[in-house]
């Protein structure tokens, strides 16, 4: 076998291994019949037998044998440019939604840890174990939108195509500047933490009371059982700003989601004026318990909530005067 | 860095936009040239002493592809010792470059046009600008 042939036939091997059966003998006779003639003609350019170098250069400048093979294939691709963008906004709007409820599933054994060491090591392991479920759940979204890519592409109706109404389109958006995209991620992170944290409490009174907890046992005084509706009332407000956080998540920052704040303040107003109302925060739980001490505790710490209740009140005056303000208009402001 | 203050990316851009421009136009090159029969090595020639070099990874799987559309017919015929696959324009080829080059005289008269518009009103700013100064 000459040079020539051995490497042409090698070349041409090489192609034939990434093409299908059915078209492969035709492709590579036609390739070879192509290339032979060029060799041909560089030869008679150089006006000498071509050496190995020369086939080379010539097979070398034809491309990579499976470039060249790839070439002859239909053009392939997972997702298509007609579904991607489908694809694209599913893994954007779902992902948040992933995370917290990975997260939520993998932090659930913290609710029943003792330590604070436990405690720790749970939110860790937690936080390890995301990225491969996400990885999980990203690969999951792409073998669907695979599947939707190839009915799709044989489905001669072609949905997606001319059947949307630009009358549907959403209204003009509010230009008020809000938290980005991945501060309202962390923010819904952090609440759902701040939820586990508060569900644990009352099997774990050291997370709130820390050493406290210990000192507390030692006098004869316990909580007084209004505390129960006021952790329930708590529940309450966590539990409506995990809903507002969620739907801020997909939708921009407008008046609608401040107005919602505004509630959630609102309900955290009621919730300390219910504290201030309680008047007893602390109750003996033995005949030793010192009652004039204990009432000066309690008036101390009711005094305290007012000041809470104060400062609540005028943050959420604020909020309201900012929500207002840009209605009112230039000319209603002027005295 | 903005882009027009980088010069060593202009040579990218400019030979991303010739690909994109070529692309189509080589479709009607070779439709073209095919009114006349070839097979692939010497159609590629044809083309390249014309002044359009085409690359042969390009070329052959082009000719597949026309011929899979119907534009092209082919056969497998022996010339020089050697078989070849000869490639011809079909008759709905012939109708279709009929109409690419339609479109492609009335995107050049447009294209011409537009710079002539765009050339008297560049004139008119500059003869504007010398006579304020």
């Amino acid at each position: 076998m000459n040079p020539t042939s051995d490497l042409l036939a090698r070349y041409l091997q090489a192609i034939g291994e990434h093409l299908p059966a059915a078209t492969r003998d035709d492709v590579l006779a036609e390739l070879r019949a192509n290339l032979q003639a060029q060799l041909d003609d560089h030869a008679e350019e150089l006006n000498r037998p071509l050496t190995d170098a020369d086939i080379a250069a010539v097979l070398k400048d034809h491309g990579r044998p499976i470039v060249v093979a790839a070439r002859y294939l239909p053009q392939q691709s997972l997702i298509g440019p007609a579904i991607f963008p489908y694809y694209l906004m599913t893994l954007r709007k779902a992902a948040p939604f992933a995370i917290v409820i990975i997260f939520l599933a993998h932090c659930s054994n913290i609710l029943f840890v003792h330590t604070m060491p436990e405690l720790i090591a749970g939110i860790l392991r937690a936080l390890g174990q995301l990225i491969p479920d996400l990885i999980l759940f990203a690969a999951w979204i792409t073998a669907a939108f695979a599947i939707g890519e190839y009915v799709y592409t044989h489905n001669p109706s072609k949905p997606f195509g001319a059947s949307w109404d630009p009358t549907k389109l959403p209204a003009i958006k509010s230009q008020i500047k809000g938290k980005s995209r991945a501060s309202r991620i962390f923010d819904l992170i952090f609440h759902c933490l701040w939820i586990l944290y508060v569900l644990a409490i009352p099997g774990h009174p050291f997370l709130i009371l820390g050493p406290g907890e210990f000192a507390l046992r030692a006098f004869p005084v316990t909580f007084a059982p209004a505390w129960q509706t006021f952790y329930v009332l708590l529940l309450v407000i966590l539990g409506f700003q995990l809903i507002t956080k969620i739907i801020a998540l997909n939708t921009h920052y407008d008046r609608a989601q401040v107005v919602l704040d505004l509630v959630t303040k609102l309900f955290g107003i009621a919730t300390t004026a219910y504290l201030v109302t309680m008047k007893t925060y602390l109750v003996a739980t033995g005949p030793s318990a010192n009652l004039a001490m204990l009432a000066n505790v309690n008036h101390w710490i009711g005094f305290g909530f007012r000041i809470v209740l104060l400062i609540t009140l005028i943050d959420f005056l604020v909020e309201a005067w900012k929500l207002v303000r840009p209605s009112l208009g230039a000319r209603s402001l002027v005295f | 860095m903005d882009a027009t203050s980088n010069p060593s990316s202009d040579p990218q851009i400019f030979d991303s936009l010739r690909l994109e421009l070529r692309r189509g136009c080589l479709i009607v090159a070779v439709l073209a040239q095919l009114r006349a029969e070839h097979y692939g090595y010497t159609l590629r020639k044809a083309l390249a002493d014309q002044g359009l070099a085409i690359e042969e990874s390009t070329l052959y799987p082009l000719l597949r592809r026309l011929e899979t559309q119907q534009l092209l017919t082919s056969q497998w015929r022996e010339e020089d010792k050697r078989n070849k696959r000869f490639y011809k324009l079909s008759t709905q080829g012939e109708t279709i470059l009929t109409q690419l080059l339609a479109e492609w005289n009335s995107i050049n008269d447009s294209v011409n046009n537009i710079l002539q518009n765009s050339d008297r009103h560049s004139d008119q700013t500059s003869s504007t600008s010398e006579r304020t100064s």
